[in-house]
């Protein structure tokens, strides 16, 4: 009887393994974007699910509108009494945004673009990974049709997560509880005082988000909303995250923790929209050490002095 | 020319039916305490391994997982890799087993555990998880394992059926 595992077959296994690690090294590595022959997968799988998702979409909807039917009455009257606080804030609003204007005006804002101004595009969700080992799901829009990585991504309740990966007519969404490590969002509490911090994940226990590195002097409040802060680059500011719940010191006492539940649903969800922020995106090849600054400062080698040249060249 | 392809075109259904209609359908994690995984299209892989032998399971392994890797999951090579070594290692492909169906359901429910239990350890080793072991097992494994067996015990004679018509078409169109 021969073994099972022959010369020629156990060869074939390691040249798997080395191919194995390759491929997973080459996709952990950050901030790469799709090959060519990933779009054309995704690209094509895509079309084919958006013709499967579209109908069972519309199925999953009938079945909900049936068990809404139920609590239709009370839900009218709930919306009735908004109704009329609503006329009261418009006024108000609409008072505000003149005055706005007005200052604006007076200071020659005019021309630069706010960060809380955005345009969205609507998208269709065409998958969810079934794996439930990461937490996104794809839409039926793509870099044809002008989405972008790292763009922030929301439903009408508030945001959900941010584009992850673009192809040309398809695009992945990380959302909010994934558990990546770099799946941070700089956000905001809506207070008198400037809160910052991050979005970092979400418990798995609780089902809340984890909003970290906020300053240890700060008091918070249970019931305070969490916003975006429109800080961290392509975001635009104010896009609603949802509410705390709970705060404690974190583990070396140093900042405080947050534990924010999510005002929108991250199942369920059928149609989003990918929000572009009108205000400049950062530029992107903003690099520390290609102007030498931290070098030349510290160190008194040749190579400080070559790079001083060189950013005496540049200023000059 | 459809039976030759009918196969691949059941599994790309399959394929996307886990992604897209079953999603949609399944119960929440906010709601829901368990993990149910779908693993219908790699059933039918290993269930093509063993009625069709192991070149054929591992063509169908290997195609489906590139695609899965790319579409589903964040990284490249994990579903490539693990489908094609337990397909190949598990297309035992002996009449015995053949007519014998509870081994059949055995086999294939053994590789869907062989693979939920290699895709936890590459998410532990990669650093995308940190579910501990017993929660991974009772939250995760057993209820997908339950889940995957109960479907497959339904679809499995009807199953059989389809792969010994298919063969003889097969044998047929050769002739």
């Amino acid at each position: 009887m021969t073994p099972f595992f022959s010369n020629k077959r156990l060869i074939i296994l390691l040249v798997c393994m080395i191919i194995l690690v390759g491929l997973i090294g080459y996709s952990m590595s950050d901030r790469r974007d799709l090959s060519w022959p990933e779009q054309f997968v995704q690209d094509t799988v895509g079309w084919v699910q958006s013709a499967f998702s579209g109908p069972s979409h519309i199925a999953a909807g009938f079945f909900e509108s049936v068990s809404d039917m139920r609590n239709l009455y009370e839900e009218n009257q709930v919306l009735k009494s908004h109704l009329d606080e609503y006329a009261t804030i418009q006024v108000e609003v609409n008072e505000l945004r003149r005055r706005n204007d007005e200052l604006e005006g007076a200071i020659d804002l005019k021309e630069d673009y706010d960060l809380m101004d955005y345009t969205v595009r609507s998208a269709l969700v065409i998958q969810r990974s079934p794996d439930r080992w990461n937490e996104q799901v794809g839409i039926n829009k793509g870099a044809q049709n002008g989405i972008e990585e790292n763009m922030a991504v929301i439903t009408s309740e508030g945001l959900i997560g941010k584009i992850d990966q673009v192809s040309q007519f398809s695009s992945t969404i990380q959302l909010l509880s994934d558990q990546d490590i770099l799946n941070r969002i700089s956000a905001t509490v809506d207070a008198d005082e400037a809160v910052q911090g991050f979005i970092e994940g979400i418990d798995p226990e609780t089902g809340y988000l984890q909003f970290t590195k906020i300053n240890i002097d700060v008091e918070l409040e249970n019931g305070q909303t969490v916003v975006t802060s429109g800080l961290g680059g392509v975001f635009p500011r104010n896009l609603q995250i949802g509410e705390i719940v709970d705060y404690e010191y974190d583990e070396f006492g140093l900042t405080q923790t947050a534990y924010v539940e999510p005002s929108a649903d991250f199942y369920q969800l059928d149609y989003v929209m990918v929000v572009e922020r009108s205000a400049d995106k950062l530029e992107e090849d903003i690099d520390p050490d290609a102007e030498g600054f931290g070098e030349s400062e510290n160190e008194d080698n040749a190579d400080s002095e070559e790079s001083n040249n060189e950013s005496g060249d540049e200023d000059s | 020319m459809m039976i030759r392809v009918s196969l691949f075109l059941v599994l790309f259904f399959l394929f996307i039916v886990e992604g897209t209609v079953y999603q949609i359908f399944a119960p929440n994690a906010g709601e829901f305490d368990y993990q149910v995984i779908p693993r219908w299209m790699f059933m039918l892989i290993l269930f093509a391994g063993i009625f069709r032998g192991r070149a054929n399971g591992l063509f169908y392994a290997v195609i489906f997982g590139v695609i899965y890797d790319i579409v589903y999951s964040s990284t490249l090579g994990i579903y490539t890799f693990g489908m094609g070594v337990i397909v190949y290692l598990l297309s035992i492909s002996i009449p015995f087993f053949k007519r014998n169906l509870s081994m059949t359901i055995i086999i294939v429910i053994v590789g869907v555990g062989l693979l939920e239990y290699y895709v936890y350890g590459m998410m532990i080793l990669l650093g995308l998880t940190e579910m501990s072991n017993d929660e991974f097992l009772s939250v995760r494994f057993l209820p997908t394992l339950l889940m995957n067996l109960i479907v497959l015990a339904v679809v499995a004679y009807p199953l059989r059926i389809g792969f010994l018509y298919l063969e003889k078409r097969l044998g047929e169109l050769n002739d």
